[in-house]
């Protein structure tokens, strides 16, 4: 925002964006709680802010919810770290070696403006619908993002900064830590960023398919128990997940690499 | 500004792919690697099965590029897939259609509103970080297991990259520009209409760009989960029968439809971008 704080502009003002958007969504909440004033609620077909927090707390506190996490977070723990491993590495030789870039740009290309996520099916029958065939369908869908972004960022690499280290008398660890880390990491974790959303799409998908347990289980079978408070819970909570992942990151971006803000 | 990051991210991931600035002779090689790598993939490929035993149950799972090939020629040349291609096709468009109808006005409006702005943020902020895909099951619940979930879901799917980047585009009005033209004596529409959404352009079609590859992604989870017919159907009926060919070809013509969609944006964009003096120099 352009608008400097002054310190003598009231609070109502130096927070007007903050208590807008907290007016707003109480509107919201209000007014879909409110409508069933005059509306007849019809609990197989919508539910109400306080039967859905009411199950939040329930599930929560029952601890079938968080289950129902730890059961979906570990593929999405091995899929995401073979994506950051393999999408580096990858993203790091094609920046790197021209050539290679040459080569892979096209094809990485392909794959990632096809829809992976249409290979779903196929790798839930060969794979089963264990942590194995969830885990390589998040990798799938969250490598390419590691992938294009590392190999952007080293590509950006300012090569004058490598030969002043050089100069200088710098070693190869230098070279890495002064220059190729702090300067390719930001990329990376943009691209982490991207993955993120990403892969909790590899992870509903994976699990609307075939699961017995797991969020994106829950969803789909609260749903087909007509148990709507139940799946609003568990919507919120992958809302409060999603947010909390992008914005923790987008955080993480602005506290450790501050020259990048306006880039 | 939280929503500007997010879009210069996405903006990076699909415009980094271009390196400009290359000579004729650098054109040339980095065209023979990129061409070789993919003709190089499909030839190991295709002689994989010749070179080693697969075993039967793995060849359950096996296809070769000359059996997608074949099974593509074949749907085309029967017209099996005009169906299902037909029912994917209306879903995809109705749902892009209705994205764009709401996004650019909403943009425009929120971009031009600080108040409104404050007020959508939380909501856009929320919906865009969560995949939208858990709506789905809600979604089937409400409009049933036909057109009406599927187009919803690319609806919901493709908005928020139109909207953020509409509303993005409008925040970068040059002011000048706006001033002169309310001086003028013009109204908020013509401010819109005449500044406002021809400055937001490029950022409209980067949005639109990145709302085709969500679009298609909404078509084929829709047709995965809640649908009875349409290419997706057919891709998970497919991996049902381990008709392994089907589901790549399936894949392909995704990939195609999403490829001919953004050649469309291009066309698009060189259409409506002709005016700007820095564009002619370009290309």
């Amino acid at each position: 925002m352009t608008d400097d704080a002054a310190p003598h502009i009231s609070f109502a003002t130096r927070h007007r964006k903050v208590l807008l958007g907290g007016f707003s969504v109480a509107i919201f909440f209000i007014a879909w709680q409110a409508t069933f004033l005059f509306v007849p609620f019809n609990p197989l077909f919508i539910s109400k802010p306080n039967l859905i927090l009411d199950s939040f707390v329930e599930m929560l506190f029952s601890g079938d919810l968080l289950h129902d996490l730890a059961v979906s977070g570990v593929p999405f723990l091995y899929g995401f770290t073979a994506a950051v491993v393999v999408g580096v590495s990858v993203g790091v030789v094609m920046g790197w070696r021209v050539r290679v870039g040459y080569a892979l740009d096209p094809l990485m290309t392909v794959f990632y403006a096809s829809p992976l996520v249409a290979l779903a099916p196929l790798v839930i029958v060969f794979f089963g619908v264990g942590v194995s065939g969830k885990a390589i369908i998040i990798f799938l869908l969250s490598v390419f993002p590691f992938i294009f972004n590392t190999a952007a960022g080293v590509r950006a690499i300012d090569r004058l900064l490598i030969n002043v280290v050089r100069s200088m008398g710098g070693t190869e660890k230098d070279l890495y830590l002064k220059v190729i880390v702090p300067g390719v990491l930001p990329y990376i974790v943009a691209g982490a960023r991207i993955a993120v959303g990403r892969g909790l799409i590899g992870i509903l998908v994976g699990e609307f398919f075939a699961a017995s347990e797991g969020i994106g289980y829950a969803i789909a079978r609260f749903g087909d128990l007509f148990a709507l408070d139940k799946m609003f819970a568990c919507i919120l909570a992958i809302m409060i997940i999603a947010v909390v992942l992008t914005e923790g990151i987008r955080w993480a971006e602005r506290a450790a690499f501050p020259w990048r803000i306006g880039q | 500004m939280s929503e500007s990051h997010a879009l210069k991210a996405d903006i990076a991931a699909d415009d980094d792919l271009v390196t400009p600035g290359r000579t004729g002779w650098q054109r040339f090689e980095s065209t023979l690697y990129g061409a070789g790598s993919i003709v190089v993939l499909l030839l190991v490929w295709e002689i994989v099965p010749h070179l080693i035993t697969i075993s039967a149950g793995t060849k359950l799972f096996f296809t070769t590029p000359s059996q997608i090939g074949g099974t593509l020629w074949t749907m085309f040349a029967t017209g099996t897939i005009w169906k299902p291609l037909g029912v994917s096709a209306s879903g995809f468009s109705l749902g892009l259609v209705l994205a764009i109808a709401v996004g650019l006005p909403l943009g425009v409006l929120i971009g031009r509103s600080r108040t409104l702005n404050a007020m959508f943020d939380p909501f856009i902020t929320a919906f865009n970080a969560t995949p939208r895909l858990v709506f789905l099951p809600l979604l089937m619940l409400w409009f049933g297991l036909g057109l009406g979930s599927k187009v919803v879901i690319v609806f919901i799917g493709a908005l928020f990259p139109i909207l953020i980047n509409t509303y993005e585009g409008v925040r970068n009005t040059d002011r000048v520009l706006v001033n002169v033209v309310r001086s003028f004596g013009a109204s908020e529409w013509d401010v819109a209409r005449l500044v406002v959404v021809p400055n937001a352009m490029p950022y409209i079609i980067a949005g639109l760009r990145l709302a085709i590859g969500r679009a298609v992604l909404g078509v084929v989870v829709a047709e995965f989960f809640g649908s009875e017919s349409g290419l997706g159907v057919m891709m998970v009926q497919a991996a049902g029968r381990y008709q392994v060919a089907v589901v790549f070809a399936g894949l392909i013509v995704f990939a195609a439809l999403s490829l001919a969609m953004t050649a469309l944006v291009q066309i698009l964009e060189n259409r409506l971008s002709r005016w700007r003096p820095q564009h002619a120099g370009n290309e």
